[in-house]
């Protein structure tokens, strides 16, 4: 049997009075895409910053390659190593160069020599063909590009798996397609990821499983074919649909006028 | 005390001048002491800052409680309080001093760096300008994006470490023109070590005008070597912010 790369089991999550996450589980093998979708407030975020228990959950387990993470005993910077992070708004650190950023880690956390951690960034830095941009500042650069080192600096760190929080919602459309060819790229190589996004064109041609979550719970899951095809629950139909309508043909928008 | 004569001739300023020695051990004194409080008060104020924005309840609660209290009671009670303590806890203290003698121009300049009251006065405006300081690098670590912390420990750097490597260097960027402030403040401060007996600018500028009776000018004088001192500063730290500025911010 291979063993699984994630194995969440039976999360539960609340903010306050809030119950964001109600109980979810799945399991994430390795090379394998999951991508995870549904309405904002879902808790998808949440999930996510739990699985690197950036957020530890009130209840369940997580295990990393057979280790429980929740478990008190474990040293979580050391497992957050192994867990890489892309953020929705990037959260380059804005006083280091791009490829100071990629660095930082490798020489602060995995303690290498200063011209080796440079050397690995460098590199880095040319997967995701950012390494003419290696000596700028990050508000020096395009959102996709700032994106595309934020994805540089969590590779860097070699994980065992990637998770991706919406990685080009907050980018202008003509900046999304760049960012999503280099996660492609990253597919084939087959790293291991964790994705949320909306852009489900992309989605389809990269997971191997997706998610629906919607409340807290795990709605539907299966095949981008499947959903694709066959949703069953209503409110995933409904989902899609208004995403078709967002991004699909203009016509559909006025129908919808119409309809009301 | 009186600025009461008008003001003459040139003769005066002569006069003044020539005990250029006095104000010149008064100004290495002033400055001395401005510089190792702002120093060490810059040392305890991120200290502070980092106490009262990460620390636990408690010592949050201990961070936030000196600093109002330091700031909420007048300095010249607080330095009379230091200097006068030990006395009235008879607790004993040694006449000592580290001072260092120099001929310049013919005179000698006799310039007591440590004795009991500078050493009060260095600590009590230390501890008096960390309490401002520190509510400047707060301020500036609060506009630092939470995320950038979460970002560091996301990599696998501990809470410390993304403090450090993280948010103190952009804070610490940030702060310099809030900052400039306490700068700018604190050399005008320091008068106060004049009322326990530290022979600095102003205490030397107090027997100028004992002994010549010529007030008006002497402390006019002290009041540009102050104005003149202050715009270096300013200029100084408005230098160092252009050049730690972050490009494309």
């Amino acid at each position: 049997m291979v063993e699984k790369v994630l194995i969440v089991k039976d999360i539960w999550k609340s903010y306050d009075d809030l119950q964001v996450i109600k109980g979810i589980s799945f399991e994430l093998a390795e090379k394998e895409v999951k991508v995870i979708f549904g309405p904002s407030g879902s808790g998808k975020s949440t999930l996510l910053r739990c699985i690197n228990m950036l957020a530890p959950p009130d209840k369940g387990s997580i295990y990393l390659c057979g280790k429980d993470i929740t478990d008190s005993e474990v040293n979580l910077n050391k497992i957050r190593t192994r867990i890489g992070m892309v953020f929705q708004h990037f959260n380059l650190f804005s006083h280091l160069k791009a490829i100071d950023n990629v660095s930082i880690a490798l020489r602060r956390v995995k303690h290498m020599p200063k011209e080796l951690a440079k050397e690995i960034a460098l590199k880095t830095l040319e997967a995701v063909k950012m390494k003419e941009w290696a000596d700028y500042y990050p508000a020096q650069l395009s959102g996709g590009q700032q994106q595309r080192v934020g994805i540089a600096r969590a590779l860097a760190m070699e994980p065992e798996v990637i998770l991706f929080d919406e990685p080009t919602s907050a980018l202008d459309p003509e900046l999304i397609g760049e960012v999503l060819q280099v996660i492609l790229d990253l597919a084939k190589a087959n790293t291991t990821m964790i994705i949320i996004t909306h852009e489900m064109g992309f989605a389809r041609a990269v997971a191997s499983e997706m998610i629906f979550l919607a409340d807290g719970i795990i709605v539907e899951q299966g095949s981008p074919e499947h959903f694709s095809k066959s949703p069953t629950s209503e409110r995933v139909k409904r989902f899609l649909k208004q995403l078709d309508v967002l991004y699909g043909s203009h016509e559909k928008l006025l129908d919808i006028k119409e309809e009301e | 005390m009186v600025f009461h004569e008008p003001l003459n001739s040139f003769e005066d300023l002569f006069e003044v001048l020539a005990h250029w020695d006095q104000f010149f051990s008064g100004y290495i004194i002033t400055m001395w002491i401005y510089g190792l409080a702002l120093f060490i008060g810059f040392l305890f104020g991120i200290l502070l800052a980092l106490t009262r924005q990460y620390g636990s309840k408690l010592f949050s609660r201990l961070s936030a409680g000196y600093i109002e209290i330091m700031r909420g009671t007048p300095l010249l009670t607080q330095i009379l309080l230091f200097y006068y303590l030990p006395l009235s806890l008879n607790i004993p203290i040694g006449r000592w001093s580290f001072e260092s003698t120099f001929i310049l121009f013919d005179k000698e300049i006799n310039i007591i760096l440590l004795n009991h009251a500078t050493l009060v006065g260095i600590l009590t405006l230390a501890l008096n300008s960390a309490s401002y300081q520190a509510e400047y690098i707060r301020g500036s670590i609060i506009s630092v994006s939470k995320e950038q912390l979460i970002a560091a420990q996301s990599l696998g750097m501990t809470r410390l470490s993304g403090i450090r490597h993280i948010v103190l260097p952009q804070a610490l960027r940030f702060v310099i023109p809030a900052w400039s402030n306490e700068a700018a403040y604190l050399p005008k401060y320091t008068v106060v070590v004049f009322f326990i007996g530290v022979n600095d600018l102003f205490h030397e500028a107090y027997i100028i005008v004992s002994e010549e009776v010529i007030s008006l000018l002497t402390y006019l004088l002290v009041g540009i070597i102050f104005l003149i001192t202050i715009t270096l500063i300013s200029n100084l730290l408005n230098f160092i912010h252009k050049r730690t500025k972050i490009p494309g911010l």
